[in-house]
């Protein structure tokens, strides 16, 4: 039993590149804005034209929890687990597991980079582990300008 | 402005306990009739009805109006996003009394989390009222609220978002492991305290010491068992009428000074992807609001009752309503504290920690009883009080 995202017209890019091995955002075509989760369009120039990027898959941990009562029991032979919402390096946030550590290791601040699980046959989700250094690698495609 | 206009004339609550025989319905009903009696009105009288409208509320104006047998409502209103309508409900009471659309408007909250809609399980219809899956079948989680992009994580529980918020205020103020526990024990254990002179509080009977509480298991760090709110069946009301109005139905009718909601993008539950500061999230800018419009300032505030998810909340309350400089909240509930005779008595009832969970309405209710003077933790002399959720949803109540 593995807990999945519904997949939707808005969300599919995402899940599709994190099936290939890419993380990606949206971004926005008109501003070049980037954010996620989705959205059906661009909050600062409400532009319609939004595409997808994909981003190094460098970040730094934003804060974590260490989860240590499973609140579902399909989590229960998982517990000890780390949540963490991770800044990408280019910005936007995600939450995400942290695996490739010790739970009681993971800091805030810490660099991470992601490591894609596939969880079913479908859907890969990205976690991220500990980054042997902390300088992320340049993103593949130039980040948007602010 | 609202300042005095409106009043709360009646208050009710049901027993509260992990489990009671009574649905949802059955309890809506007894605490509004308690209200009802309470103010010495009628179901007759009511002409409006406010309430929560998270997607798990369990009972209906509909529902409340056939059972009561209220001839008709002029004005109702729902407020979403659970403890963010602890303001709103007030806000569009008063509202639609001072705009003639109602005279005498009652508000609710019923809960019966022991027949499902556990906020702390997931699996048991949680928040989302979403009925167990199979054991063996995938569970495919909604897009709804972006939850889609959480759950697959096992991020699902209030109590595991506001850990992330806890662990992220301990890292910006550079709190140790220490500080942290410090913090938000004093908040648990002091609520106990109270809790422990409420005959109406669940915990009532239930001693906690430091020891109790360090000892209690860790649910999501920094997050242990006492630092979360009890999960509980109980019903909640309360009547808000005309100042003039209320004059004739009571000596101590407690008025209604300021009342708030607020929205802005990536607000609980989404403030997990928001671009700047999370802790900012708790704004200052509509706590500057609330005492603007009722004008009155945070000196006057003899007790406060702040939204308690979790030990955390009322800890960055503290900061975020402006009654302690931002990053010190922890240091002054360590060492003024909040229990009595403190510079400000918080949670007196014993808040959702130690009396029960009921998204913030038995914070109200334990206002009134302090400005009427009829509280167990009697704050000596209280005239205004200030009941709050964290990111600026709240009253201003004064007798």
């Amino acid at each position: 039993m593995a807990i999945i995202p519904a997949v939707t017209d808005l969300t599919r890019p995402y899940w599709d590149n994190a099936r290939a091995g890419r993380l990606v955002t949206q971004r926005c075509a008109s501003c070049g804005n980037s954010w996620h989760p989705p959205l059906p369009a661009c909050p600062h120039c409400h532009g319609t034209d939004i595409g997808w990027r994909e981003v190094s898959g460098a970040g730094t941990v934003y804060t974590y929890t260490v989860v240590r009562h499973a609140t579902h029991a399909a989590l229960a032979d998982q517990i000890p687990y780390v949540i963490a919402i991770v800044e990408l390096a280019e910005g936007p946030r995600l939450v995400a597991g942290i695996t490739g550590c010790a739970p009681q290791d993971v800091r805030v601040g810490m660099p991470v980079r992601v490591r894609f699980t596939a969880v079913t046959a479908e859907v890969t989700l990205p976690y991220f582990e500990p980054a042997p250094s902390p300088s992320p690698t340049p993103p593949s495609t130039p980040a948007p300008t602010p | 402005m609202i300042r005095r206009e409106v009043a709360i004339v009646g208050i009710g609550q049901t027993g509260y306990a992990k489990a009671l025989p009574s649905t949802a319905w059955e309890l809506a009903v007894a605490a509004v009739l308690a209200a009802l009696a309470d103010a010495g009105l009628d179901p007759a009288d009511v002409d409006g009805m406010c309430r929560f409208a998270p997607p798990f509320e369990p009972v209906s104006e509909p529902m409340l109006v056939r059972a009561l047998g209220i001839p008709e409502l002029r004005f109702f209103a729902e407020s979403p996003l659970g403890g963010e309508a602890l303001g709103a409900v007030i806000a569009h009471a008063a509202a639609a009394i001072m705009a003639g659309l109602a005279r005498t408007v009652v508000v609710y909250r019923a809960l019966s989390q022991s027949k499902g809609g556990r906020f702390g399980r997931a699996d048991r219809g949680g928040p989302s009222g979403q009925p167990a899956a199979a054991p063996s079948a995938d569970i495919v989680v909604p897009e709804e609220d972006n939850r889609s992009f959480a759950w697959p994580y096992g991020l699902m529980s209030p109590g595991q978002l506001f850990a992330l918020w806890a662990r992220r205020y301990a890292a910006v103020n550079r709190l140790t492991e220490e500080d942290l526990f410090r913090a938000l024990g004093s908040i648990a254990i002091t609520q106990r305290r109270y809790a422990n002179n409420n005959p109406a509080a669940m915990m009532r009977d239930r001693k906690m010491d430091w020891d109790d509480y360090r000892d209690a298991r860790m649910i999501s760090e920094p997050l242990r068992l006492f630092d979360l709110c009890l999960e509980n069946d109980g019903a909640c009301a309360y009547v808000l009428t005309s100042a003039d109005v209320a004059r004739s139905l009571r000596d101590d009718p407690v008025y209604v000074l300021s009342a708030t909601q607020t929205l802005s993008p990536y607000r609980e539950p989404m403030g997990i992807y928001v671009g700047g500061e999370l802790l900012e999230l708790f704004p200052p800018a509509t706590a500057g609001r609330l005492f603007e419009q009722a004008g009155v300032g945070r000196q006057d505030i003899d007790v406060a009752e702040f939204y308690d998810a979790t030990s955390y909340m009322p800890l960055r309350s503290l900061e975020s309503y402006g009654f302690v400089p931002d990053g010190q909240a922890w240091r002054y509930v360590a060492e003024a504290g909040t229990g009595p005779g403190s510079p400000l008595p918080v949670n007196t009832h014993g808040g959702h920690l130690s009396e029960a969970y009921l998204h913030g309405m038995n914070g109200v209710l334990e206002a009134v009883r302090q400005l009427r003077g009829t509280a167990c933790n009697q704050v000596a002399g209280a005239e205004i009080a200030l009941v709050g959720a964290p990111a600026g949803s709240a009253t201003i109540l004064a007798r």
